[in-house]
């Protein structure tokens, strides 16, 4: 067994590191504070080839393996969690869809500029009356002609207001159950298409989240992707990759949540000496690294395991799930351990907080993911 | 057109170093980086290279297990790369290291310019740069600031205790470079992984025409450390009495 990263891995994991110092850790509580979409820093991340690691070159990618992506998803969300989400769900879900479900036709049209960092991909499934239970959405896409219609309102799209090309899940035939849903390209400017303003979040609040609303929304007959009915296996295989991302960034939090913790504890004095040297402090830190530890290699066996080709539906569901939990749990005490200068606006530990709860609650919620597992173990 | 040679040292990370119990450095989970000035000099070459053309050539000495810091060199820029590998070049001295490369550039390689960093990251002893040109018989430019290539010769700007000293000198040269010269590029992912296919030319010790042996001893290293006593004086003058006495007893003053 090695647990050591390649020589390319260690390198690009560095690079992205300094990359997070250099332009994101600079502005990342300014665009937090104001919702901003950092359009500067997506060319910065386009230019350095970071938008579409493992998407092949002849696709405008890296070429680079699953677990390159997750690495850099992880630093990038130490500095910034929103800015390593719209990474991570660009990548994860929008490239890798059109990667491994898309005709040649879709790849050279919309997964280039994507893979290029050109344009920006966004998931839209989710309804208002259509969380985990994917089934009850009731967006419909009807054939007329050489042209399908859509209708419907999505909600909690992320990249809605600032996406180029969405992903989006209507049925073809309700009748057919599990197999009556279809997923379609729909390019921005699409008559028809609208998104609605973005909503003020708790956390994660530069990555622009909004509804979604299509009033016939006219598109070509070939903006289908994949079958006709197979748009919930789409989204399940979008929700394995995009998992690992999201497991990523968990972890990307935990670290900076221990690195945070850390310095803090060593510099703040009470009674008499840095509250490091006091066990109900060190005790605390010594569970965040340790969880940390556990999350990060249940992260990187999922990303390995789907660069081995063998199925990770689960592997991926148990980093999320493992990931997602720990780091809310481990922010909950780098501020308890802050104290009130945790609390405090300014202070990252306040930040981390904050965009932890959400690793909970999308692309599955904790609750979804035991699903998943236990689906898979009592199968 | 000029050929350069940007030399580089592949160092620990100093950020890796723990102080062991008795103040020993504790060297057993370090990382290694490229040392922080010879990044400076690798962009000023890779700049010159974008901008009138040639050649670069990332050049090193050390350790066989050193690839790492070949493919981060060559992730920056160089067409290719340089070795001269053996397991016992683990920790030359100056003397050593600008004696074998002199060896394998004054007989190996074509060269316009070579570009040192002004000194490196562990040692930063600031040797290797000024004794390569001697022992090449080229001029050396120490403390660059700013590089212009003129022609056949070059114009360096000097970062001085005084101010700025401007100085020229024909190619073929030697200069060592300060960071304020440049910020260097922080690789793309692709930039990474094209390295690795980049040439590499590995020179070994039996390929030098001399064995060159070391003529010092370090003798022992030991971490600095800073511990806190936590005891706070005033502007007082009974707190200035009681100041000076603490720093006599903690023998900072005598």
């Amino acid at each position: 067994m090695d647990f050591k990263l390649t020589e390319e891995q260690e390198l690009i994991r560095r690079n992205m590191r300094e990359f997070a110092e250099t332009y994101v850790d600079p502005i990342a509580a300014e665009i937090d504070e104001n919702s901003r979409h950092p359009g500067e820093l997506f060319q910065k991340l386009a230019a350095g080839d970071w938008m579409g690691i493992p998407i092949p070159t002849e696709y405008g990618g890296a070429g680079a393996d699953y677990l390159t992506h997750a690495l850099v998803v992880e630093e990038l969300s130490r500095s910034c969690s929103s800015t390593g989400f719209t990474v991570s769900i660009h990548v994860g879900i929008a490239c890798m869809l059109t990667l491994l479900f898309g005709n040649e036709d879709q790849k050279q049209k919309y997964l280039i500029p994507m893979a290029k960092g050109e344009k920006l991909g966004a998931f839209v499934l989710t309804e208002p009356g259509a969380g985990t239970d994917v089934m009850s959405a009731t967006s419909t896409a009807v054939l007329e002609g050489d042209e399908y219609v859509l209708n419907g309102v999505k909600t909690f799209t992320s990249n809605g207001p600032t996406g180029d090309t969405y992903f989006v899940f209507a049925w073809t035939d309700k009748e057919a159950g599990r197999k009556g849903m279809s997923a379609f390209i729909v390019p921005k400017g699409t008559p028809g298409m609208q998104a609605g303003e973005h909503f003020n979040k708790m956390g994660l609040r530069s990555s622009q989240t909004s509804e979604m609303l299509f009033k016939n929304c006219r598109i070509p007959k070939g903006n289908l992707i994949g079958k006709e009915g197979a748009g919930l296996m789409l989204a399940m295989t979008g929700f394995d990759h995009g998992r690992v991302g999201i497991a990523a960034q968990s972890v990307g939090i935990l670290q900076a949540a221990l690195d945070e913790s850390i310095k803090w504890s060593k510099e703040r004095v009470q009674f008499g000496k840095p509250i490091a040297r006091q066990q109900a402090i060190s005790w605390m830190i010594a569970d965040m690294a340790t969880d940390l530890d556990a999350a990060r290699f249940l992260t990187y066996r999922a990303a390995w395991m789907k660069d081995q080709g063998v199925p990770f539906s689960k592997e991926a569901a148990m980093a999320k799930l493992f990931a997602a939990e720990a780091a809310m749990k481990h922010t909950t005490k780098a501020v308890q351990i802050h104290g009130g200068y945790g609390y405090v606006k300014g202070a990252k530990v306040e930040r981390l907080f904050r965009d932890a709860k959400i690793t909970e609650i999308y692309e599955g919620t904790s609750e979804a993911q035991r699903m998943v597992i236990s689906g898979n173990v009592l199968r | 057109m000029p050929n350069i040679i940007a030399c580089f040292k592949w160092v620990i990370d100093e950020a890796y170093i723990r102080a062991g119990s008795s103040g020993e450095l504790d060297m057993r989970s370090v990382n290694y980086k490229l040392s922080d000035y010879d990044r400076n000099a690798i962009e000023e070459a890779a700049r010159i290279k974008e901008e009138h053309g040639g050649t670069v050539i990332a050049l090193t000495v050390g350790i066989p297990g050193g690839t790492k810091g070949l493919k981060d060199a060559l992730s920056r820029g160089p067409d290719k790369a340089c070795f001269i590998s053996d397991p016992s070049f683990e920790n030359l001295e100056p003397s050593q290291t600008a004696a074998i490369l002199a060896d394998v550039i004054g007989r190996k390689l074509d060269y316009d310019l070579i570009i040192c960093g002004e000194g490196s990251s562990d040692l930063y002893a600031r040797q290797v740069g000024p004794r390569l040109a001697e022992t090449l018989g080229i001029p050396c430019i120490s403390f660059v600031q700013k590089l212009t290539i003129d022609g056949n010769r070059i114009i360096a700007e000097r970062k001085v205790e005084e101010g700025i000293e401007v100085t020229a000198a024909p190619m073929p040269a030697l200069v060592t470079v300060v960071p304020d010269i440049n910020n260097p590029r922080i690789p793309g992912v692709k930039d990474t992984l094209t390295a690795s296919k980049k040439e590499v030319i590995t020179i070994t010790k039996d390929d030098l025409s001399s064995a060159y042996e070391p003529t010092l001893r370090t003798v022992s290293m030991t971490a600095a450390s800073m511990e806190r006593n936590c005891v706070k004086f005033t502007a007082e003058p009974s707190d200035i009495t009681a100041f000076i006495e603490a720093l006599a007893k903690e023998g900072v003053l005598r």
